[in-house]
């Protein structure tokens, strides 16, 4: 099976890009494994509790994601200076289960293993 | 994947871009060829001479002299058009005209933007 890996910076709702991945990823899900790497303010993406007003709630449609296989990874540097902790095993308590905090040496790995690369950036 | 380019078109200050850029190119140092292009506003992260200081935060200059494996390429027009080209720029810095630069850009096997 061929790997796509995605690059999100983007935070939730303040453009389309986390939507536009989902839909990405849902499609590609059918034929790849797919990773998403989150960098930057798309750190904030897998965070509990969200609750938009007018859009869907994007922590819940990337714990889908990871439900259905996608490995997801958060930058750890990025969540610490947000202010998310994560635990030995890269869960933390303010995210969705599945998505995990690991280090940003994950991000060369996930490309270097992979048949395509999609990074979106604002 | 065995090489990557990333490509930087904002400023090297006022936002977290070009720190996040520099950290992800190093980081992948060790598992492919990576270059870094400077395009547009991204070229002032090439100048000598930065003084962070003021700002509260690292001088990317001096990350992008510790990493002297990453291979640097400044857009030359966009060096140009902001009145650059007689700046000292950084000395791992290469200058790519148009062509060079969007053959680099070809020649890597994944596009990266931050």
């Amino acid at each position: 099976m061929k790997t796509l890996t995605i690059i999100l910076t983007g935070g939730p709702y303040i453009s389309e890009d986390a939507q536009m991945v989902f839909r990405i990823a849902d499609a590609a899900l059918k034929r790849y494994q797919v990773n998403i790497f989150l960098y930057l303010d798309a750190v904030h993406i897998p965070h509990l509790g969200q609750n938009p007003a007018f859009f869907a709630d994007e922590g819940e449609l990337f714990k889908e994601l990871a439900e259905r296989g996608a490995v997801i990874r958060a930058c750890s540097r990025c969540a610490a200076a947000r202010g998310y902790i994560a635990k030995e095993d890269g869960s933390s308590q303010d995210y969705h289960d599945g998505i995990k905090i690991s280090s940003l040496y994950d991000l060369p790995k996930m490309i270097s293993g992979s048949d395509g690369v999609i990074s979106l950036c604002r | 994947m065995r090489s990557a380019f990333y490509l930087l078109d904002s400023a090297p200050y006022g936002s977290e871009k070009a720190f996040g850029l520099l950290n992800a190119a190093a980081a992948s140092l060790g598992e492919m060829e990576v270059t870094v292009g400077l395009y547009g506003d991204g070229v002032y992260l090439a100048l000598t001479d930065q003084d962070s200081k003021g700002l509260g935060v690292p001088n990317l200059a001096e990350i992008l002299r510790a990493y002297s494996e990453i291979r640097v390429l400044a857009h030359e027009p966009s060096v140009m058009d902001r009145g650059l080209f007689g700046e000292g720029l950084v000395e791992t810095v290469e200058l790519a005209d148009e062509d060079a630069f969007l053959e680099a850009m070809e020649s890597s096997d994944c596009l990266i933007l931050v």
